[in-house]
């Protein structure tokens, strides 16, 4: 009895992995984990440049406002209007609603590149984190670029200058035998099978090393996480203050509780 | 059974309570907190830059700072030595009874010497003043000197603002935060402060 | 009983019986001295209504009802409101936490058989309660007007479809346009803030006076009025006040916790309580990729996906609801509790539980031809559970229940 169901446990295991196909990072399969700091706030700092520097020109972040950023990071007023807002008319109030035009971009691109104040939320900061480093060189499409996370996307990398060439390569990876484990020959040496589909960077020729643009990327990403919900790290600091508040309260009114209970057990 | 009212259960009830009471305020904060102005709110209600170089002499304007009139008026020369003369008039001639960012520095109670800029905001329960700049008789006074007239319950203040005696308005008109550069004058923050 | 009141009660008390009230439905009313925590989700329920009434309200400040703004809104509230972001995910958090409580002590009912005589209408008015909590829910999950907000909505309203014959002039009426629009919108807000509030208000009066009148039940299905005092108080039970007042207290505090933890920590519960696709505003030219329902409806979706007819599919998921109505009358056990029912019962309760969950999380995973399969064995001992109950309980042999608690 148990076997059988054990089998079928297995067997439903083997189905649901099957049917989980669609893998959250498209060609590049489960995405590169992201861990947002939203209490390092030269990350953000940086990101936000990075942001405003390389995405703002078409892409706006219109639910949230320049004042807010500013106030948030910790950026002294001055030199966030001289060295972050775009536009000269604009107040730290306003939104950051963009410095395209919708028509306008719609002419570039085919479609209007889409507001990202909420995109790390809808997609989550893992798969921005993963999308953004997974250029990689295609003469085929119309920027000489495709995607891993997301082929076909309708956006140059705009960050290649920094990043370099990146291209799909192949390389000797070691076969798995059916048992989980790496198949090995006569002699102990794992086989090895040859794979395309891996993302290979040029070295030098970009202006930045791997490392370097990760972190790059992670500073961005790690901005566009913070400002898909501003008041995320307030609300992970308070969040501490009201389980501990109910573990107190709860604690003494158990102990009344136990104090009354005396009366009727 | 019979509930005992010991030591221990009154302190207990009183610890429990205190805590209780404790953590009901704070889950009021973001309730009160949330009827305060939004960002965007305070962002409408951002400073306001007025050029006042094109406005003649005795000419008032108004300006719309958060959606509430300020008055802005450009005195002669004559009209500000005048104001002297009218103190025995008022009711607070200096100001003293509100706080005032320029209560000594300009009889214009500006940081201008030529312009008032007042909140046209009457003291008494909010009506807009009006201003009638001509020293005549009017139906209210018969030795009106120029100044400012309230329709709603006949309140009265002098071309800079300042509130007559033995009218209903129980303080002078405000003087909103501002700062003149030049021929730009921004209403809504002082030099330097955002 | 107003001795000890003042004289200033006393004076109110005799043109308008507050005081008398009070001491009948709080301080005096008698409750069984023996119950275990699946008797707090009552207690519990009433106060996430009150969170949900109060968060609710302070969301109106800055919700707008229509189809360019709603969506825009909803960030304004979380952006630029101080502390809208606490309100909002406290009703977002709270909305869940409702139907969690509310299945709990439902199930609870189940369990111990809260519906058995006299307390077949207590369990009635409940039931209505569920189903007016999950139409609000439902149009409260409309309102944000986020994609899917739009294609939930769209999908639920082509339920109507199903009706034969006016079907789909129902559909349009009940959108008000011929697609989800700010026509629509305005009327699920008035809806979700004022109509069904009013109508739930009213049904949680009327469970907790039906409930007063026969009074609590409790795990051993024991009848306490059956031993009274000279008082004609039950001598198993004691006053609400002090002593279930500190149940709850305790009750509450736990439930506190839990809800900080989620709301603080989690408040997106994993794409299950805000779903991720709703922070894209509404687009009625492209369908997101999955459609599933938040948690608390998907045993039912799972239902309806079984099903591979439209009207079959509508015609399941209501008869799954309304079945639970007349449980009182499909449960012919001697015993009210599980504790004292036979072993049928207890294995029906067993299955009952995993197919319920099982259906839960199907309704939450995109359909394969396996999962389809498991919703319709779900669906089955679904109905099972319930069409057999009058066999299984008068069948089987239950164990005597004791006088006393």
């Amino acid at each position: 009895m148990k076997k059988i169901l054990l089998v079928a446990f297995i067997f439903f295991i083997s189905q649901e992995t099957l049917a989980a196909s669609g893998a959250p990072c498209g060609d590049y399969g489960e995405c590169d984990t992201f861990k947002p700091e939203l209490n390092n706030m030269e990350s953000l700092q940086l990101g936000a440049l990075t942001f405003i520097n390389h995405c703002y020109g078409c892409h706006s972040l219109k639910y949230s406002r320049w004042g807010r950023v500013a106030e948030d990071l910790d950026i002294p007023e001055e030199i966030f209007i001289n060295n972050l807002v775009f536009g000269k008319n604009v107040k730290l109030g306003d939104r950051m609603t963009g410095s395209m035009k919708p028509a306008v971009s719609e002419s570039w691109f085919g479609i209007a590149p889409p507001d990202l104040t909420l995109v790390t939320r809808l997609h989550g900061s893992d798969w921005v984190y993963t999308y953004l480093r997974t250029f990689y060189e295609d003469s085929s499409k119309p920027y000489g670029v495709n995607n891993m996370v997301y082929p076909g996307a309708a956006m140059p990398n705009v960050l290649a200058s920094m990043q370099g060439q990146q291209i799909l390569s192949c390389k000797d990876v070691p076969i798995i035998a059916s048992n989980g484990g790496v198949r090995r020959d006569d002699f102990g040496n794992d086989i090895t099978e040859e794979k395309c589909g891996f993302l290979k960077t040029i070295e030098g020729s970009g202006s930045l090393s791997v490392q370097e643009f990760d972190e790059l990327i992670f500073n961005l990403v790690n901005f566009m996480t913070y400002i898909g919900e501003p008041s995320r790290s307030d609300r992970e600091r308070m969040g501490w203050y009201a389980i501990l508040f109910f573990v107190v309260f709860t604690s003494l009114a158990y102990l009344l509780f136990r104090e009354y209970q005396k009366d009727y057990h | 059974m019979e509930e005992k009212i010991t030591t221990r259960r009154k302190v207990l009830i009183g610890m429990t309570s205190a805590v209780g009471a404790v953590g009901a305020s704070f889950a009021a904060v973001p309730f009160i907190a949330s009827w305060n102005p939004s960002a965007k709110a305070k962002a409408v209600g951002g400073p306001v830059k007025v050029d006042v170089s094109k406005m003649q002499i005795g000419q008032k304007i108004q300006v719309s700072w958060r959606k509430q009139p300020v008055f802005v008026i450009r005195h002669s020369k004559e009209a500000l030595e005048n104001l002297s003369k009218v103190e025995s008039k008022l009711d607070d001639p200096s100001s003293l009874k509100i706080d005032e960012p320029y209560r000594d520095v300009n009889p214009t109670r500006s940081s201008s010497q030529e312009y008032t800029v007042i909140a046209g905001v009457c003291t008494h329960l909010g009506c807009a003043p009006k201003y009638y700049p001509e020293m005549e008789s009017q139906p209210w006074d018969e030795s009106w000197v120029g100044g400012f007239f309230c329709p709603c319950h006949g309140s009265m203040f002098d071309i800079v603002g300042r509130v007559f005696k033995g009218v209903p308005a129980p303080t002078n008109l405000k003087v909103p935060p501002h700062y003149f550069d030049g021929n730009i004058l921004t209403i809504g923050e002082e030099r330097g402060t955002a | 009983m107003t001795q000890k009141s003042s004289g200033f009660f006393n004076w109110i008390n005799t043109r308008l019986p507050i005081v008398n009230t009070y001491e009948r439905h709080l301080s005096k009313h008698p409750v069984p001295k023996k119950v275990n925590f699946w008797y707090m989700f009552g207690a519990l329920a009433s106060v996430v209504l009150i969170i949900q009434i109060v968060s609710g309200i302070w969301l109106m400040f800055g919700y707008e009802n229509t189809e360019e703004g709603a969506f825009a809104s909803i960030e304004y509230i979380m952006r630029d409101i101080e502390y809208g972001w606490i309100i909002r995910y406290m009703h977002t958090t709270g909305a869940s936490m409702f139907f969690a409580v509310v299945y709990l002590h439902m199930f609870r009912g189940l369990l111990y058989g809260s519906y058995h005589k006299p307390r077949e209408l207590v369990w009635v008015f409940g039931m209505t309660i569920y189903l007016v909590m999950m139409a609000e829910g439902f149009l409260g999950y409309v309102l944000p007007y986020g994609q899917m907000s739009y294609w939930g909505a769209q999908v639920i309203i082509s339920l109507f479809g199903a009706i034969p014959y006016i079907g789909e002039s129902l559909e349009i009426w009940v959108r008000g346009d011929y697609y989800i629009s700010g026509a629509t919108i305005s009327r699920f807000f008035a809806l979700h803030v004022v109509a069904l509030p009013l109508i739930l208000i009213a049904l949680v009066f009327m469970h907790l006076v039906a409930l007063h009148e026969v009074g609590a039940g409790n795990p051993e299905g024991v009848d306490i009025e059956k031993h009274l005092d000279e008082d004609g108080v039950p001598l198993d039970s004691v006053p609400f006040f002090p002593y279930k007042v500190l149940n709850a207290l305790v009750a509450i505090g736990i439930f506190g916790i839990v809800f900080s933890i989620i709301m603080f920590f989690f408040p997106e519960g994993g794409g299950y309580m805000l779903e991720l696709a709703n922070f894209e505003e509404a687009n009625p030219l492209s369908t997101p990729e999955h459609i599933a329902p938040v948690w608390y409806y998907s045993p039912y979706y799972a239902m309806l996906r079984a099903v591979p007819d439209k009207l079959g599919g509508l015609v399941v998921m209501g008869a799954a609801i309304a079945i639970l109505f007349v449980v009182p009358w499909l449960d012919r056990s001697k015993a009210a509790s599980i504790r004292y029912k036979g072993i049928l019962s207890k294995i029906a309760m067993t299955i009952f539980i995993v197919s319920w969950l099982m259906l839960a999380w199907l309704g939450t995973v995109p359909v394969t031809a396996l999962r389809t399969t498991l919703s319709i064995i779900g669906t089955v001992i679904y109905f099972a559970f319930f069409l057999l109950m009058p066999i299984y309980t008068s069948i089987e042999k239950t164990k005597p229940v004791p006088d006393r608690l």
